[in-house]
């Protein structure tokens, strides 16, 4: 596999993950599921994911960008593992909307797990950390546009937990953005 | 507070595009840090799972 090649395959893949933060934004606002804390963490670890493969795309392949991307999903992962488990026994309740049986975090789980076995098998070739050389500009299209719908989710996600949260820790179970509450009289 | 991870990954996306690897990675590797002490916070209750 060519450098280009393979910094194709991770715009794509950061196009799917930005995908999942974006239809997580859909269900916030369209669907008025406020995400807890946690769940507010399991977007940021597919940032932490996310972030090795926006450096494979910006600087072109390597092991180490690949790492980032492993231990971002790993920290994800256990965060959407956690509260799986939380809800795991049944009659123990469970956090927002079910999307085709499963919850957002078990979602996520499968999510984070896919992330890990992507990266693995794209590091499987090694030809494609031979060169380093500058993309060809017909292929720059879709990385720019990956990178521009990543650093725009990250920027989003900053507004949105400081209006759902403030300054502070996220509450466990939201019932409204702080910043917009009608404070009491 | 909980902003801070998207701070600092932004941040590093920001260094990345101006072609600051080495700086992309310190906020990379700090936002990883601040996002795991929050999780840390957020575990209130031990699991009440068998396994």
């Amino acid at each position: 596999m060519s450098a280009d090649l393979s910094r194709l395959l991770n715009a794509l893949g950061l196009v799917a993950i930005g995908t999942v933060l974006a239809l997580a934004f859909v269900d916030q606002v369209w669907f008025r599921d406020l995400p807890c804390g946690q769940c507010i963490l399991q977007r940021a670890g597919f940032f932490a994911a996310g972030f090795g493969i926006a450096l494979n795309v910006i600087f072109g392949p390597k092991p180490s960008h690949y790492g980032i991307a492993i231990l971002g999903a790993m920290a994800g992962g256990a965060i959407s593992l956690y509260q799986t488990l939380m809800y795991i026994v049944p009659g123990t309740g469970s956090y927002g909307n079910a999307i085709f049986g499963l919850h957002l975090y078990t979602w996520a789980f499968f999510a984070f797990a896919l992330t890990i076995i992507g990266c693995a098998i794209m590091m499987l070739d090694d030809r494609q950390f031979a060169r380093t050389a500058p993309m060809s500009a017909r292929l720059r299209v879709l990385p720019l546009s990956a990178l521009l719908l990543f650093m725009a989710l990250v920027v989003a996600n900053i507004f949105s937990t400081v209006a759902l949260c403030g300054g502070g820790l996220c509450p466990a179970n939201p019932a409204d953005y702080i910043m917009f509450a009608a404070s009491p009289v | 507070m909980m902003s801070l991870p998207f701070l600092f990954f932004a941040c590093g996306l920001g260094a990345a595009w101006l072609s600051h690897r080495g700086v992309a990675m310190g906020f990379w590797f700090v936002g990883l840090v601040a996002m795991l002490v929050l999780f840390r916070v957020h575990v209130t209750e031990v699991l009440n799972i068998a396994l």
